[in-house]
């Protein structure tokens, strides 16, 4: 329980914005966000298991610190006040993202028109849940002076999924005005589980021929792919079937991402992209689980055997047992079922400036030399099971030196209105280096925050043969 | 196409730069990180305190139902439930105390005692409730309201009861009469038990 709720505030998603990464031309990994990015350079490959670490966690509705501080409250009592101050809409994630490999080249060396292939394979893990409020109430209070409250058994939704990735991007810059960009996915699911379409209730009203009627009303379910193999194998067997299943051995799916970058002025920049317009095919290895009916319970009746030849009160009791049993029995099935990908929009515009006159500097940027600055907006939005997601940040990124170049952004979102974040870029040779963190003020405290990003990777560079 | 320096030396420099560069960033991170005031052994005193509530039996009679096959008032009338939700182990955790409370309306010209008995599974008589109700003279519903409370000797008894046995027994009264078939009224009864939980790791 402890461990949980530590987990719930240090990991839990941010809801994989990566508002750092975005726009972040040096780094190659910002392709992933944007397959139409702009591009700089030749080449690079992304030195393996190493080219992007992603770690991302929040929640929302409480931090940490909340419940655990040591202030001498009851912890009971301050545990309650969470629960009432949170919503079914609040939420806990988890996102994980490891680059398994990854490279791309320009396949045309002149810059103008130029076209840039960019591939790789990517591991990632996604856990998302909401807070199941009613579950929770009903926890804290039970039914007794809730008469007619309904509780609302659809509070809970969950989804867990590790899967594969496999991508192909092409990167064209059409003319200096226009780049655009297209990255195909497949999608190698190797376990997914998810509870997001339930409905129903448990209330308790007044009754007519007893103090209370109890009304019970199901439709729960619960898809699972990859995981009914895996408890039933033994270790060395498990091993393989994860191997295999990493390799496009799992449940597939497709999707892509589309992309473009406008620069109106060399000043002004716009840029979108859609990720993951895609599905998942969940055929293979699956197990659901569904519970459905409808039950008003109004308690037992006694017949009194000598005078009615009827039934007893425990054959009424028997039945209404069974009437429970039959409620609650888990209906098993093993049919195919289709996910959509949770799919994300990113958008920034930004302004240019500060032109550095020092000629020596031109090595810097080769698309536009002379500008040292640049400021802009970022949003982020990304589509939940129920509801979307969104982040909004200011940013401003600088070339220090050679080599060099930081990034900071302000985020306002549904975890917090103080986000700062700062990213860095350190290039020495070619071999590049960058981490990306965000929530910075909050680590005075973790206790306090309520999401922790964090990325980082190295990559090789090839650069634009300028010498 | 590409320039690739494969030179070993010149990576592991390059490497052992980042190692500073990463060791830099996480000790400025780490030393301005901290976990203040907070104590996460406080979730071991997590407890819940729901308090649940639950129709138990109801009763809905006539007149007829006291009568035998020539029409002659019985002694009493009983019935038996097996009911072992007291005595499972989740109640045994976690039930701190239970009310048991009963409405019964009776419009029969004719007082009863109403008793409950609990037994356990050697039908050894844990406990006992019992309440008399009124008779109705002029066939007006008489309303008789019990609440048995169980709290620690009487609660471990309610903890070890696997069946319990309703009797209606039928009492004389100075302003009562002699149950007939064509005797008017009905007796009715309601009952809910409340159940205090303490759920604690």
């Amino acid at each position: 329980m402890r461990w949980l709720l530590f987990l719930g505030v240090f990991i839990s998603l941010h809801a994989q914005n990566k508002q750092l990464l975005y726009g972040f031309t040096d780094v190659p990994q910002q392709m992933l966000l944007n397959p139409g990015a702009q591009i700089d350079y030749k080449g690079f490959i992304g030195v393996p298991l190493l080219s992007h670490i992603h770690f991302n966690a929040g929640v929302t509705g409480f931090s940490a610190f909340d419940v655990f501080a040591d202030d001498g409250r009851d912890f009971n009592q301050k545990l309650q006040d969470v629960v009432y101050d949170m919503d079914a809409k609040d939420f806990f994630g988890f996102n994980q993202q490891l680059d398994i490999f990854s490279g791309g080249f320009k396949l045309k060396s002149s810059s103008e028109k130029a076209v840039f292939l960019s591939f790789g394979m990517y591991q990632e893990s996604d856990v998302f849940f909401y807070f199941p409020k009613d579950y929770a109430v009903l926890a804290l209070e039970g039914n007794y002076n809730n008469l007619d409250r309904r509780f609302n058994l659809g509070d809970l939704s969950v989804s867990a999924e590790v899967a594969s990735v496999f991508h192909v991007g092409v990167n064209k810059k059409i003319n200096p005005k226009w780049t655009v960009g297209l990255r195909a996915k497949v999608y190698s699911s190797i376990v997914h589980a998810s509870s997001t379409e339930n409905y129903g209730s448990f209330t308790t009203v007044e009754g007519t021929s007893n103090f209370l009627t109890h009304i019970i009303d199901l439709d729960m379910k619960l898809q699972t792919s990859g995981v009914s193999s895996i408890a039933d194998s033994t270790a060395t067997n498990q091993v393989d079937i994860l191997k295999n299943r990493f390799l496009l051995g799992g449940n597939l799916g497709v999707g892509i991402d589309v992309g473009f970058t406008h620069q109106p002025s060399p000043e002004w920049t716009i840029d979108a992209s859609l990720q993951d317009l895609g599905f998942i095919d969940y055929s293979k290895d699956v197990q659901n689980y569904e519970v459905s009916g409808y039950l008003e319970y109004e308690g037992i009746q006694s017949v009194f055997p000598q005078v009615t030849s009827g039934q007893t009160a425990q054959e009424y009791w028997d039945e209404v047992e069974e009437e429970f049993e039959d409620l609650f029995k888990v209906d098993s099935t093993t049919s195919a079922y289709i996910k959509w990908r949770p799919l994300k929009l990113n958008s920034s515009v930004s302004y240019n400036f500060g032109k550095k006159v020092n000629k020596e500097c031109n090595c810097l940027d080769h698309s536009d030399p002379s500008f040292q600055n640049k400021v802009g907006v970022h949003l982020f939005a990304l589509k939940r099971p129920n509801h979307l997601q969104w982040a909004l940040s200011a940013f401003y990124y600088r070339k220090l030196f050679k080599g060099l170049q930081l990034k900071t952004t302000y985020t306002v979102d549904t975890y917090s209105s103080k986000n700062v974040g700062l990213g860095m870029s350190a290039a020495l040779g070619p071999v590049q280096f960058y981490i990306m963190a965000d929530n910075l003020l909050d680590y005075q405290n973790v206790a306090k925050s309520q999401s922790v990003s964090l990325q980082l990777g190295f990559n090789y560079i090839f650069k634009n043969n300028e010498d | 196409m590409f320039t690739l320096q494969t030179n070993p030396s010149f990576i592991m420099n390059r490497i052992n730069v980042f190692k500073r560069i990463l060791l830099l960033f996480f000790s400025v991170l780490v030393s301005f990180s901290c976990v203040k005031d907070t104590d996460f052994d406080q979730s071991e005193s997590l407890v819940l305190t729901p308090i649940i509530e639950v129709n138990l039996v109801e009763i809905q009679e006539t007149a007829v139902a006291f009568l035998d096959d020539i029409g002659a008032e019985v002694f009493n009338i009983t019935d038996l439930i097996i009911f072992d939700a007291f005595s499972s182990d989740f109640a045994n955790e976690n039930l701190l105390k239970a009310e048991l409370v009963y409405e019964v309306t009776n419009s029969l010209n004719k007082a009863f005692e109403f008793k409950m008995d609990f037994y356990d599974h050697s039908n050894i008589l844990q406990h006992t409730i019992s309440f008399n109700i009124e008779n109705s003279p002029t066939n007006i519903p008489l309303a008789t309201e019990h609440t048995e409370v169980f709290d620690t000797t009487t609660l471990e008894a309610l903890k070890a009861s696997t069946s319990l046995d309703i009797t209606l027994t039928l009492l004389s009264s100075p302003t009562g009469s002699v149950l007939t078939t064509t005797s008017k009224g009905a007796i009715s009864l309601k009952s809910k038990g409340i159940f205090y939980l303490k759920l604690s790791e």
